[in-house]
């Protein structure tokens, strides 16, 4: 196929507004009218509130309204995108450190954080349960109240929920070498530099929310049930968002923007500080203990993992964080008996939510690192194991799932000659490889909506969030390609469900795939339309016309479709009109309600330095190979691998949440939470693709962009492992940390 | 209630008189009494540079400095950094190199690039790593960023 | 952020009356990098912000006069850095400007400030420790200098009385040759607060000077007068003795999130080292 615009790599969708200053966030929105408003909370993990006095709050100029649990319907409403566990404002108990307690609303900002420290909670701290181990000890505080959960026989326990995967019969027998261990994966938290950002407004007989949300349908579907609203009077707009990474997929504060809104009759704003994101989102911690069985030549024999996914005290999506992101923990490879239980840890901290790999990386990291341990004990080369292992095109690696979708292995070489893995290094470098897999969307279904316009220009109306992952871009290139419209006469419109057709959801690096299907769909729609249209203008039989791929083929000659569509329309003029449907239906049985649209598999390699005195590491290079099918535009593809890698570095070597002794968050904000700056790169860095247009997706593209982050801490401890003579289990490897690691040798 | 005061600046080549409150900072004055809010905030302490504006010709984080103290002062935000319709050969290259993702770091990071290279038209990838490290960027592009300050300090001086 | 009234006064004797006034209930903005942070948490409320950049007798910059370098409270980092007085004859104290935040921290942040702060972590102290530096304070008793190193009494904490405010720092102009370094422990590579923060002054006659902070309420300054330091052929152990009892009043806290106080002690040793070989580097480049 010749292709036009797709594979190129056009100015990104919004990057005029963006550099410009011109993009409107949602807290850069000012409605008329709108006041502004603050969250209440208190200094504790957990306690039971005993009373709250907003006497003194209320006596702030300025102040309209001092909300608690008590001034919303009772019993207080709950919601959650998995169970409804989740309540508007603390309802009688506070669960973990920053959840909000009361909302204060006034005229000013100011006058709002002024009364906030004026409202008084009298509260009894309560013991609190914030790490894997605390939350499993039997006489753990429960965190979710057993009435929310009944029939349920892990009610009273704090395992919201065990999964179980896994297939064949482990035999310890069959197995040379068994290489056990325990690996933890911090809590981090996804700071998107635009902090979560809610407008609540009446609007007639309904309410309209602008939100930094991902998801404006589900949101949408929660709020409408809440307030026991029709959808169609829920009216959910969505701009992009300043970054998501998981963050912004779910619900959070919204609901309690709603109710005083409607109390208050106008408009109100919530941007949370930054501190107040990381009490609002993170992701899940985990702890893996891993049996791995290798035959003597370093074939897999079995995988046997117990994963300890730490939730918060609200489940979020974070259930299906964890069986989602331990259900392929045995990894891309061919393994006869895989064993995998993840539990579902609640505790007083933040409630987990997604993020970037969806519960992946935790486990990845146990998985890879016990692939080089069996390397370094069989004595196999690390890249070899691997290669010996790895799942072909077509083989059935998941059983009843979706078969190995790429020839991953050529992946892996690529990575491999990228990093030169065979060539020697000088003595103080060392070198560490790894491999992640990841399924894309299980279920799914997105609509849109194209215009071709009656000058050749075009909308498309798509309800996916463009969170800087460059969905604009990607589908006004596939419009623009169908159509054979020039790519700067394509306008994307996006982020208001009264406007835009139903898209379930932004995640699992989805929107290429089932959105680009479908905006690929309703340009088919057009063409049929055309080509009826023609047909009836020409008089002739629609048999002898074909349109695709932006060109009419009449039986004389062949024409871009622009210069046909003012022959189709007539004298009226007006538009055509298409609709696109994709779905992936869910199937019944199947563990995960469904198979795997596709895979997003990366291999990871690193070159490195450790400083030995200091424990520092410094990366000399650093390679990232992602299958992507086919790239749809190779900038924005190289851009999210690249940013993928960088976040990854991130909990890989310095981002962790630090507790005090009760529980409460000691690093909140930037200045104690550090995430990489331009002085903490790789020395070198490459980020490559490999495409063999496989993929389900537009012109066989696949998913991608959570790939790049699923095995980085694999391969740089890989590299640490090696340049220090020991492995490391526990992220992030601070220099601190490699350092003990070092003395503990001594 | 506090005793506002009367304040003068010239942003972006126009002359603002407004009366402030003491307590307000730079960042507020311009986001929410001027409503140029390209300047962003994010961490509130100097520490992600979202909120990255020239003082005088000088990067500075608004969100640690009050309103009063840029009286009589000189300021450029990002909303300045096009004149008629032309993008600054800054911005164009955050575009041509695939520097923006999400967008939001964008301004902040451009006034960061665009002081570097007042400062230093020629810096090496290096001085770009030191000259920028004040600006966060959570997509991670931090590689395209520096590519693009490289590129238009490559270009030269003339067409800062 | 909690209300306050903004004074600007535009000279000294302002300022004292005004502080003698209203020294408790004030709060001095010179830079304001540290200050707003803690007007934004709330950690202070103070009702006056008391503005000294406008101060006419602040604004002299850096100046030589009578063999000391005077640094008035209104030069930034970013000024230090520049300025060829002290990259001339403090560069160690350029290296620590250097580090001091971001470049947009650097433009606004003051050495005066960073000092009057008193953290246990400011990168400036253990420099202006190591060359000497004086505090000049003002207040309604007039002027007095304070050697520096007994200016900090803990975090957060110095001898400043009530309604006094430090005009600017001295230094003295070297009389012999000397070569010194600072270095610093960090979490990553990119602007953070130190964990291990060091200045090491090698003179040509044998003396060492020694300062390091983060690890201990206050900055501290130690001095090798043997010769043994400075003396690059003396033997290791001598040596490792030497730094053992100039770092025995390193008290590093367990609360500190940053670093574990074993990780602050075994890299205050391996800093200590890297410094002197630099500082010697140094000396022996100007010979």
């Amino acid at each position: 196929m010749n292709l036009q615009t797709v594979g190129t790599s056009p100015h990104r969708g919004g990057g005029f507004e963006r550099v410009t200053g011109q993009q409107k966030y949602v807290a850069d929105i000012k409605l008329p009218g709108m006041l502004e408003s603050k969250l209440v909370t208190i200094d504790c993990a957990h306690a039971k509130i005993l009373s709250i006095d907003t006497a003194e709050a209320k006596k702030v100029p300025g102040v309209r309204l001092v909300m608690t649990a008590a001034d919303l319907p009772q019993p207080v409403p709950r919601f959650g995108p998995q169970v409804a566990d989740r309540p508007v404002l603390a309802d009688g108990e506070v669960k973990f450190h920053g959840e909000p307690v009361a909302l204060v609303v006034a005229e000013t900002l100011h006058a709002a954080e002024q009364a906030a420290r004026l409202v008084h909670v009298q509260y009894e701290e309560l013991p609190a349960a914030f790490t894997v181990s605390m939350a499993l000890d039997p006489a753990a505080p429960l965190v979710m109240d057993p009435s929310l959960r009944p029939n349920d026989p892990l009610a009273k326990t704090n395992i919201f929920n065990e999964h179980h995967f896994g297939w064949g019969e482990i035999d310890e027998s069959k197995a040379d070498l068994v290489v056990e261990n325990t690996y933890s994966f911090p809590m981090v938290t996804q700071f998107a530099i635009e902090p979560h950002a809610f407008i609540a407004a009446p609007d007639k007989d309904g309410i309209a929310v602008w939100s930094t949300i991902q998801h404006p349908y589900w949101l949408q579907k929660i709020l409408a049930g809440l307030l026991k609203l029709p959808l169609s009077k829920v009216r959910v707009y969505a701009p992009d968002p300043g970054g998501g990474f998981g963050g912004k997929q779910h619900t959070k504060y919204e609901p309690a923007l709603v109710f005083a809104a409607m109390k208050l009759g106008c408009p109100v704003r919530l941007v949370l500080t930054l501190e107040e994101t990381f009490q609002a989102v993170r992701r899940t911690s985990c702890e893996t203990h891993i049996r791995t069985g290798f035959t003597r030549d370093g074939r897999l024999v079995f995988q046997d993992i117990k994963a300890h996914y730490l939730l918060g005290a609200y489940v979020d999506i974070a259930d299906r964080v964890v069986a989602k992101g331990s259900y392929a923990g045995a990894g891309p490879y061919n393994v006869p008996a895989v064993r995998i239980l993840s539990k579902s840890i609640l505790s007083h901290t933040p409630p987990a939510t997604a993020f970037r790999g969806f519960g992946n990386p935790e486990v990845n990291w146990a998985v890879e690192s016990n692939m080089d341990e069996a390397a370094r004990l069989l004595g196999i080369d690390r890249l070899e194991i691997r290669l010996r292992n790895l799942a072909k095109k077509g083989d059935t690696f998941i059983p009843y799932d979706k078969p190995a979708d790429g020839d991953w292995s050529q992946t892996v070489l690529k990575a491999a000659e990228l990093i030169e893995w065979h060539k020697p290094l000088s003595p103080s470098r060392h070198r560490g490889i790894a491999v992640g897999i990841k399924l894309g969307p299980t279920t799914g279904l997105s609509y849109s909506l194209v215009r071709l316009l009656a000058d050749g220009s075009v909308i498309v109306s798509c309800g996916t969030s463009d969170m800087g992952q460059g969905a604009r871009t990607v589908v006004a290139q596939i419009a623009a390609e169908e159509l054979g419209v020039p790519y700067d006469k394509v306008s994307v419109v996006m982020g208001d469900t009264a406007t835009v057709p139903y898209d379930q959801q932004t995640s699992a690096s989805r929107s290429t795939v089932l959105m680009g299907n479908s905006v690929l769909k309703a340009c088919r729609a057009i063409h049929a339309q055309l080509k009826t249209r023609l047909a009836k203008v020409y008089k002739i039989d629609e048999s002898e016309i074909s349109v695709e791929h932006g060109r009419v083929a009449l039986p004389d000659r062949e024409y871009p479709i622009p210069e046909l569509i003012k022959v189709a329309l007539g004298k009226l003029g007006g538009e055509i009109i298409g609709v696109g449907e994709e779905r992936k239906d869910a199937e019944q049985g199947h563990p995960l309600g469904g198979p795997a649209c596709f895979y997003e598999f990366n291999c990871t390699a690193v070159e490195a330095e450790v400083d030995k005195s200091t424990g520092d590491v410094t990366i000399t290079r650093y390679v990232t190979v992602s299958d992507v099918g086919t790239s749809i535009n190779p900038l924005q593809v190289r851009m999210q691998d690249e940013g993928a890698a960088v976040q990854g570095l991130g909990h890989t070597l310095m981002e962790h949440y630090i507790f005090d002794e009760k529980g409460r968050i000691r690093n909140l904000g930037a200045a104690d939470y550090r995430i990489l700056t331009t002085m903490d790169l790789p020395k070198e860095f490459y980020s490559e693709t490999v495409e063999n247009a496989d993929g389900p997706g537009p012109y066989g593209a696949k998913g991608m962009s959570e790939g790049a982050l699923l095995c980085v801490s694999s391969a740089v401890a890989s590299a640490v492992g090696d340049a220090i003579g020991t492995t490391i289990r526990d992220l992030p490897l601070t220099p601190e940390r490699v350092w003990m690691a070092l003395q503990a040798q001594k | 209630m506090e005793k506002l005061i009367p304040i003068e600046m010239n942003i972006n080549n126009q002359h603002y008189k407004l009366e402030v409150s003491p307590s307000k900072r730079l960042l507020d004055v311009l986001r929410e009494d001027l409503d140029l809010t390209a300047t962003k905030e994010c961490c509130g302490i100097g520490e992600c540079g979202a909120c990255t504006v020239l003082v005088n010709g000088k990067a500075v984080n608004s969100c640690l400095m009050l309103a009063v103290e840029a009286d009589g002062a000189t300021i450029l935000t990002a909303e300045g950094l096009a004149s008629n319709g032309r993008l600054d050969a800054l911005q164009e290259a955050f575009l041509e190199k695939g520097a923006v993702q999400c967008g939001f770091c964008i301004p902040g990071q451009l006034m960061a690039a665009k002081y570097l290279l007042t400062q230093n038209p020629h810096p090496t990838r290096e001085e770009v790593e030191e000259g920028m490290a004040g600006n966060l960027c959570r997509c991670g592009g931090y590689e395209r960023i520096i590519e693009a300050v490289l590129s238009v300090a490559e270009k030269g001086e003339e067409q800062l | 952020m909690s209300d306050f009234e903004y004074v600007r006064p535009t000279t000294i004797d302002e300022a004292v009356r005004f502080l003698a006034a209203h020294g408790t209930e004030a709060r001095i903005l010179a830079g304001g990098t540290d200050l707003l942070i803690q007007l934004r948490n709330n950690d202070i409320q103070p009702s006056f912000i008391l503005d000294v950049k406008h101060i006419r007798e602040l604004q002299t910059g850096v100046q030589l006069k009578d063999g000391l370098v005077s640094i008035s409270a209104t030069v930034t980092m970013s000024e230090l850095v520049m300025d060829p007085l002290i990259n001339r004859y403090f560069p160690a104290l350029v290296d620590a400007a250097n580090v001091v935040g971001s470049v947009q921290i650097r433009n606004r942040a003051t050495l005066v400030g960073n000092i009057c702060n008193a953290s246990p972590a400011a990168d400036s102290a253990p420099p202006l420790l190591v060359y000497g530096a004086e505090v000049v304070a003002i207040g309604s008793q007039g002027k007095r200098r304070i050697p520096l190193n007994d200016f900090f009494v803990r975090s957060g904490v110095t001898v400043l009385q009530r309604g006094e405010f430090v005009a600017s720092i001295e230094l003295p102009v070297p009389t012999t040759r000397m070569g010194a370094a600072h270095v610093r422990r960090t979490r990553r590579r990119g602007h953070d607060l130190a964990s291990v923060t060091l200045c090491c002054g090698v003179q040509e006659t044998g003396v060492v000077r020694l300062s390091y902070g983060s690890v201990g309420p206050r900055p501290v300054l130690a001095l090798d007068t043997s010769g043994i330091l400075a003396d690059e052929k003396a033997p290791e152990e001598a040596k490792t003795a030497i730094f053992e009892s100039i770092f025995a009043q390193a008290s590093p806290s367990k609360k500190s999130m940053r670093a574990s106080p074993a990780y602050r002690l075994a890299m205050l040793r391996v800093l200590g080292k890297q410094a002197l070989e630099l500082a010697l580097a140094r000396l022996n480049d100007q010979g």
